[in-house]
């Protein structure tokens, strides 16, 4: 396998701020990475000086070994599918998709021909002789694909594609970029800021983070192995709990740390170079790793508990519940309670005193850096 | 502050509204009823004071027959659209190519360059009488069509560019990034995607260029001397002397003169369409 797509130290500065600060990256041939992150983490500054759409301030690019740090976007074998389509609007659907060949003065026979193949692949051949403005979003945005898939460049490039559909066009099309993918075997670069469609798509997730990469690695490796706070913060939803807490003790591989409202845990750590007793340090727990348990369960680490808010997905419940004195940090509804997710469905109402508790092999240990310490819940199982 | 309908309930009101606004409009017509009232008046009417009542023995072509027939109106009619017709292209042209530039490209002193196209239109063109002709006579072209075709170009295009660069700058950037992307030229962006998307600017640009200059009667006045140069509205205020008490022929040859900025607003009214970037993004 050779790299398809190699950075190697890309910074851009604009106007004098770092957007992207020393980025390097190996994508292979035919993986589909999703590039995510908040927004202003650079991660559509990154894909359009992929594209070439803008300059790099130093740093190289190859694709394929070639060097394309300054090249043109045309010259470097890449697609870009962009979010709001760009789909010229004078134009019908076959016009549109054979464009950029017609204007490259390529045979009319070969353009004709590229337009079929990518209309076929799409199930878009009764669309080519509308106008855009007579499709839908989802159709529009296939059209926009089908453009990408005409020029048959080397990677394709997607920014965003799917924000601008509503959520079930939006899970249709996720399915449908995941069978194209398998199906054209190319590779594929896709810089969402939903980590719906990072989980679901991705061969590999890059997750970006003020112009730096935080982690790179399959989704479940991310999701499970999160390198850093921020990436376990970043991934899953609802978010993971972090309960502020304090070193007291230090072993071999193990550390004992202590949160207001909890009894002192043992935890597993990897490295514990930054713990000494006393050290502040974070714990993370999931959502869906805290359960309900008998209020006179004799349970090392459950703490009471009152339900304040409860979200009834059907085939799961979110209970928001204030647990003082454990107090959450960060979390996604801006108060401290606890978030906790049931994997079916619950009676539990607004008011109702609970008692939550976990293992402590699901807890993460983050350092005052942010970085992951614990080896817990290393185990998908 | 802004305007509410009538209630349906305040009858009076809403008749009063309906007078009000008829009145508003006979008054802003009445020079205009007049002159085409004055163009069907035989010269009795005209003799007689009548400027006014119903015409007495009123012609419908006669006067119109009359302007072809005695004066040289057909002539300046002529020069006025040898003039204002390669002036509007040459506007349209330029004005789509430095608002494409200017909305498109970040390069030094773009700001400035923009400022300046902007900022001629501030100047009162009364100020320029004497340096411009001075200046087309040693060039030569004084008395020439191409001294007001020059002028007209250099003086229209600075607001022709205000508005183009300001449409073309409301163009949705990705389209840009899509065609760069496609390794579509410059040019060839300009061509095949610009300019079909700018039809309604150019058709309002092209309606409001031609007015301006077919009814400049000022630098027709300044630039001109010659029947053979001169443009309809020069042309007019050359009957009045010549023909001081036929106003019901001057008022015919007005309303000849008149016909082409309307026509001009009919014929592109139907490419007025909001809207032609629908469906390029996200709408």
């Amino acid at each position: 396998m050779t790299a398809s797509l190699q950075l190697h130290q890309i910074e851009k500065n604009f106007h004098g701020v770092p957007v992207l600060r020393g980025i390097s990256l190996d994508i292979e041939e035919g993986e589909f990475v999703v590039m995510v992150g908040p927004s202003g983490c650079g991660k559509s500054t990154l894909l359009r000086a992929i594209a070439g759409l803008d300059t790099v301030s130093s740093g190289r690019m190859t694709i394929k070994g070639r060097d394309v740090t300054r090249l043109e976007p045309v010259d470097r074998g890449i697609a870009m599918v962009f979010q709001s389509y760009a789909l010229y609007p004078h134009m019908t659907v076959a016009e549109n998709m054979g464009f950029g060949l017609r204007m490259a003065r390529r045979p009319p026979a070969e353009v004709d021909q590229a337009v079929k193949r990518a209309a076929e692949i799409l199930r878009i051949t009764d669309l080519l002789h509308r106008k855009p403005k007579q499709l839908s979003g989802g159709q529009r945005q296939r059209v926009a694909i089908g453009r990408a898939i005409t020029r048959s460049p080397e990677i394709f490039l997607f920014d965003e594609p799917l924000s601008n559909l509503d959520a079930a066009l939006r899970t249709q099309m996720r399915v449908e970029l995941s069978t194209l993918h398998a199906a054209l075997g190319a590779t594929m670069v896709y810089v969402t800021h939903d980590q719906v469609e990072a989980m679901t798509m991705a061969t590999r997730i890059v997750v970006l983070n003020a112009g730096l990469v935080e982690q790179v690695g399959t989704p479940l490796a991310l999701y499970h192995q999160p390198a850093n706070r921020f990436v376990a913060g970043f991934l899953g939803s609802p978010r993971m709990n972090f309960l502020a807490a304090v070193v007291q003790a230090v072993g071999e591989a193990h550390a004992v740390v202590a949160t207001p409202g909890l009894p002192p845990l043992t935890l597993g750590v990897t490295d514990t170079t930054e713990l000494k007793p006393g050290a502040a340090v974070t714990l993370g727990i999931r959502p869906e790793k805290l359960r309900i348990v008998a209020a006179d369960a004799n349970d090392a680490t459950g703490f009471p508990a009152q339900v304040r808010l409860v979200e009834q997905l059907g085939r799961e419940t979110v209970l928001y519940a204030d647990a003082s004195p454990l107090q959450t940090q960060g979390s996604d509804s801006g108060t401290s309670n606890v978030t906790v997710q049931l994997g079916a469905m619950s009676r539990r109402a607004p008011g109702d005193a609970i008692r939550l508790a976990f293992d402590p092999a699901d807890a993460y240990l983050f350092a005052a850096s942010g970085k992951t310490l614990s080896v817990a819940a290393a185990n998908p199982s | 502050m802004y305007p509410r309908p009538i209630p349906e309930s305040a009858p009076l009101q809403r008749r009063l509204y309906m007078a009000v606004l008829g009145l508003v409009l006979l008054v802003w017509l009445l020079p205009l009823i007049a002159v085409t009232m004055t163009s069907f008046r035989s010269t009795q009417d005209i003799m007689s004071g009548n400027y006014w009542g119903w015409p007495v023995a009123p012609t419908l072509i006669g006067n119109y027959a009359q302007v072809f027939a005695q004066t040289p109106m057909a002539r300046f009619f002529a020069n006025s659209l040898v003039i204002t017709i390669p002036s509007v292209l040459l506007v349209l042209v330029l004005s789509t190519l430095n608002g494409f530039v200017l909305s498109r490209y970040r390069f030094r002193g773009a700001t400035l360059l923009f400022a300046v196209f902007v900022g001629g239109n501030f100047l009162p063109h009364q100020i320029l009488m004497i340096p411009v002709r001075d200046l087309m006579v040693k060039a030569g072209l004084y008395d020439t069509f191409y001294a007001l075709i020059l002028f007209h170009v250099a003086f229209q295009t600075g607001f022709a560019t205000l508005f183009m660069r300001n449409f073309i700058a409301s163009l949705p950037g990705e389209l840009f990034d899509a065609a760069r992307a496609e390794g579509v030229s410059a040019l060839q962006v300009l061509w095949y995607i610009v300019v079909p998307l700018l039809r309604p600017a150019l058709a309002a640009l092209a309606v409001l260029t031609f007015t301006f200059i077919w009814n400049d009667y000022f630098w027709a006045v300044v630039l001109t001397q010659s029947d053979s140069v001169k443009p309809v509205t020069a042309g007019l205020a050359n009957l009045k002397g010549e023909w001081l008490s036929a106003w019901n022929v001057v008022a015919a040859a007005t309303m000849i003169a008149a016909i082409p900025p309307v026509a001009m607003f009919f014929l592109m009214q139907r490419h007025f369409i909001a809207g032609l970037t629908a469906g390029a993004v996200k709408g």
